[in-house]
């Protein structure tokens, strides 16, 4: 029998009770985001009875001191504030279990102690494990899941589930993201298997679908017939601070944000409409896109699709900042991209012949998260005749982060006599329009999993096309950096002229964030 | 002579003929700020003496809700018909950052003029955009078709009515004539939502799953002017326990299961503590009990079994108008939960004194 009580009261998925073990606990991740976001659903009264958070780590902290640390976070980034009988509530269900990961003792012993809490709990012994670690430990956790025995369905307890939650980077190339593949999906099943990408988390990542689907006067339109081009762009005004140049200067721009956020984004932009909104239904539609792109995988074709770039020392918000190879733990001679231009091709009915522009980069003059929908011209044979013609095609904006919200452009007749024309701006703003704040996407996700819910995370089979396109490009950069170089650009401006190049020679421009 | 004591949170009077010109002028005057809009949120009451009151909760509520406000008091006693009106701008810092304002139009319409309210309505709305009304009050004769076809949200607060009963019926037959199209959400219904929620979770647990086909008591305490909020989220209890009514008396009904088994339900009214301040549901060895202390945000939840204990808190339900409106607001949905138990509702409101 069901929870009569459940039924008709909420629109989503049910979380179910259990106990969330994060490996890495100690680390920025789970104070900054993972405890927040779970504090933050106990105040939304989401979280459901009965979740433990096991803290897996290597420092020799208690309990005490490990609560003390995670209060002290979430009292400063919490988006709710932080409410001390609820903090209490959720405190009082947070231990701390010390160990190496290697140690197969220590998984012995978070076994017994999950055991235990099974029975206090009296209920099903659901486990919902967060590899929150550095990726070097990915393989050690997994595999020492498995052999104490937490990932398997266990026959003595019906109904209950091992889920995991793995954290980027999902390998670091296609071979990589295979083996880890290879271990997760010899550890979890993939229905249980949960690949985090937190900008599909984002309640203006999850709008794209709503705007798409559930209005009618946009998907007529979205396609080769009326649209010209798509540009998705990922700027961040930050450089290496905070000790991040070490993992950054390994990563690059292309494989830290290209193969998994923004391509995420490009096929929910580009995805045919599933057939339902099951996990599968939506993820079969967006691999497809992935699928599809059209694969850059010669130096020629590289040279001429993609452009990488580094920022020398420049200025930004009226300071001066130092060039890439000049931050901190990044290798004086890098060649990492800390920004990537490129154009995708996507080979589908739909899209043919429309480039979809993609651009990331570190140092640009401020942080923005954007996708814009650039419609065709209209015909030129009514206004283009006049004054200063028709100024522009329509451009409809999706703005993921910051000022999250949707704008639309298009032309207006300037007040007078004469015909004159001016884009003019329609502007929706999330924060004006809805004064609430939206869930951080991590609770999103962390509710998601409980639930049983997948949509929101990346499958096998999307991280390794997404990989498969990516591998192509970076070999090219790898094996012709002679003939790839990585141009520059002053930090604080917007890339490098190469990057202005690559649409100018098809008669575009990036747009003006 | 207006019915205020003081108009000076409705803003600037205005003539009702130069509204629109005023509110132009109002934005030209201020370019720093956002004026942003969501929906029209219509506040009508017949008591004059709450549109000063109406002001502040439209001040508090569009910190979250950007709407075209408009705020109608009738003064139907009044001899004399005429309309005094106001407008005002509620501004708020968003994330820290923009001023972002609500327009408000205030009117206190004097007198009895066939059509006037509808006409005040229809004609200050900002097109294309919902019309949530809010309805305080009992449902008047001005509660008609003409205006209610119109609706795309009913707001109203059952512990308002003398009569449930009849507020029920006009509810019901204005649903019956907008063909279901309208909205209708009960503030009264609201005030339980997070006890319906903790209800859903506590009962997630397999112990207390198990010991639910049990229950033999339940006991509600709420407060005598939330009645109607005690009784709504009983019936939903009811409802979806597939329980039935086998006699009410004073503070008492007696269920029956579908297994056949008594449940006895015990109703207490308590002025002194939170506007429900408990729901507890208990079975031979077994009690699961969600309970709130007056003026505390949160409502205590816990479990008790053999060998078995569980005890968290939550939020809990908003005990002002303004906070409830904004909750239902954030919410949106088809309400039609609220629809699903109004038959349970008017059973127990036969005994439910």
């Amino acid at each position: 029998m069901n929870n009569p009580f459940r039924e008709d009261l909420v629109s989503r998925n049910l979380a179910e009770a259990c106990s969330v073990v994060i490996f890495g606990a100690t680390g920025d991740l789970t104070h900054r985001k993972l405890i927040p976001a779970l504090y933050n659903l106990a105040i939304d009264g989401e979280l459901p009875a009965g979740v433990r958070i096991l803290g897996f780590a290597r420092r020799d902290w208690s309990n005490e001191f490990f609560r003390e640390g995670l209060e002290t976070l979430n009292r400063q980034v919490s988006r709710t504030g932080h409410d001390e009988e609820i903090w209490e509530s959720l405190a009082a269900n947070i231990e701390y279990h010390k160990s190496e990961f290697q140690d197969k003792g220590g998984y012995k012993r978070l076994s017994d102690r999950l055991d235990e809490i099974d029975r206090e709990r009296g209920g099903k012994g659901n486990r919902l494990f967060y590899i929150a670690s550095a990726p070097e430990y990915f393989d050690d956790i997994l595999l020492n899941l498995k052999e104490a025995g937490l990932s398997q369905e266990r026959p003595d307890c019906d109904g209950c589930w091992s889920r995991v939650i793995v954290e980027k980077p999902f390998g670091t190339t296609l071979g990589t993201a295979q083996h880890l593949n290879e271990v997760v999906n010899g550890t979890f099943e993939e229905k249980e298997t949960y690949r985090i990408d937190h900008y599909l988390g984002k309640e203006t990542a999850q709008n794209i679908m709503v705007l798409r689907f559930a209005n009618a006067i946009f998907e007529p339109m979205w396609n080769k017939e009326h649209i010209d081009h798509i540009q998705i762009t990922c700027a961040e005004h930050l450089g290496m601070e905070g000790g991040r140049g070490g993992y950054y200067d390994e990563a690059g721009a292309l494989r830290d944000m290209v193969q998994n956020h923004l391509l995420q984004l490009l096929s929910l932009v580009a995805m045919e409409p599933p057939t339902d909104l099951t996990a599968d239904g939506v993820r079969d539609e967006k691999v497809k896109v992935i699928r599809s792109l059209r694969q850059w995988d010669t130096p020629e074709l590289v040279a001429e699709n993609v452009v990488r770039g580094q920022y020398v020392a420049g200025n930004i918000n009226g300071k001066e900042v130092p060039g890439y190879r000049d931050e901190d733990r990044v290798k004086s001679d890098s060649e990492t991209e800390a920004y990537v231009a490129l154009r995708c091709m996507v080979d589908t009915w739909r899209w043919s012949g429309v480039p979809f522009y993609v651009r990331v980069g570190k140092r640009l003059p401020k942080k923005a998260t954007e996708i814009s929908v650039h419609f065709k011209e209209t015909p030129s044979v009514l206004f283009n005749a006049m004054p200063g013609g028709v100024p522009t095609g329509n451009v409809l904006v999706i703005r993921i982060q910051p000022d999250e919200g949707i704008s639309l452009m298009m032309n207006s007749k300037l007040p007078g006599t004469t015909l004159r024309m001016e884009p003019v701006k329609m502007d929706f703003h999330y924060a004006s329009s809805f004064g609430k704040s939206s869930p951080e996407a991590y609770e999103r996700l962390l509710l998601d999993a409980m639930a049983g819910d997948a949509t929101l995370f990346a499958r096998r089979d999307e991280v390794e096309e997404a990989w498969r396109f990516i591998d192509k490009i970076h070999k090219a950069w790898t094996d012709n950096s002679e003939e790839l170089p990585i141009a520059q650009f002053p930090a604080g401006s917007w890339g490098p002229w190469e990057a202005d190049e690559l649409l100018a020679k098809d008669g575009r421009t990036w747009r003006r964030l | 002579m207006s019915m205020l004591n003081s108009s000076e949170n409705l803003g600037i009077p205005v003539e009702v003929g130069a509204i629109d010109g005023e509110l132009k002028k109002l934005w030209e005057a201020d370019e720093a700020s956002t004026n942003a809009s969501l929906m029209n949120f219509l506040v009508y009451t017949e008591d004059p003496s709450r549109l000063q009151e109406n002001s502040q909760t439209i001040q508090e509520l569009t910190r979250e809700n950007a709407c075209r406000a408009v705020l109608i008091a009738m003064n139907r006693k009044a001899i004399d018909v005429k309309v005094e009106s106001w407008i005002t701008a509620h501004c708020h810092l968003a994330h820290g950052k923009k001023s972002i304002c609500s327009e408000q139009v205030s009117f206190l319409l004097h007198g009895k003029s066939l059509g006037r309210l509808r006409n005040t309505v229809f004609a200050h709305l900002n097109s294309d955009l919902p019309l949530v009304f809010w309805w305080q009050g009992e449902f008047s004769e001005l509660f008609e078709e003409r205006l209610y076809r119109l609706l795309d949200r009913l707001i109203f607060d059952s512990s308002d009515w003398a009569d449930p009963k009849r507020g029920v019926r006009r509810l019901l037959k204005a649903r019956s004539d907008t063909k279901g199209g309208m909205v209708t959400q009960d503030l009264s219904w609201t005030r339980s939502y997070y006890y319906r929620l903790a209800v859903a979770r506590l009962f997630d647990d397999p112990m207390a799953h198990k010991a639910f086909p049990e229950i033999e008591k339940v006991r509600v305490k709420a407060q005598s002017k939330h009645r109607i909020a005690a009784l709504l989220m009983l019936a939903w209890v009811v409802t979806r326990s597939g329980w039935s009514v086998q006699y009410q008396e004073t503070g008492r009904v007696i269920l029956e299961s579908r297994e056949g088994r008594e449940v006895v339900v015990e109703l207490i009214w308590d002025d002194e503590g939170a506007p429900i301040s408990e729901l507890e549901m208990s079975a031979p060895n077994f009690k699961a009990r969600i309970s709130r202390e007056a003026g505390n945000s949160h409502l205590c939840q816990s479990i008790r079994a053999e060998s078995h204990s569980v005890d968290f808190s939550g939020p809990a339900d908003y005990d002002d108008s303004a906070g409830l409106v904004a909750s239902q607001l954030s919410r949106g949905g088809k309400n039609s939960l609220f629809l699903n138990v109004l038959p349970q509702f008017m059973e127990l409101l036969e005994g439910g004194r």
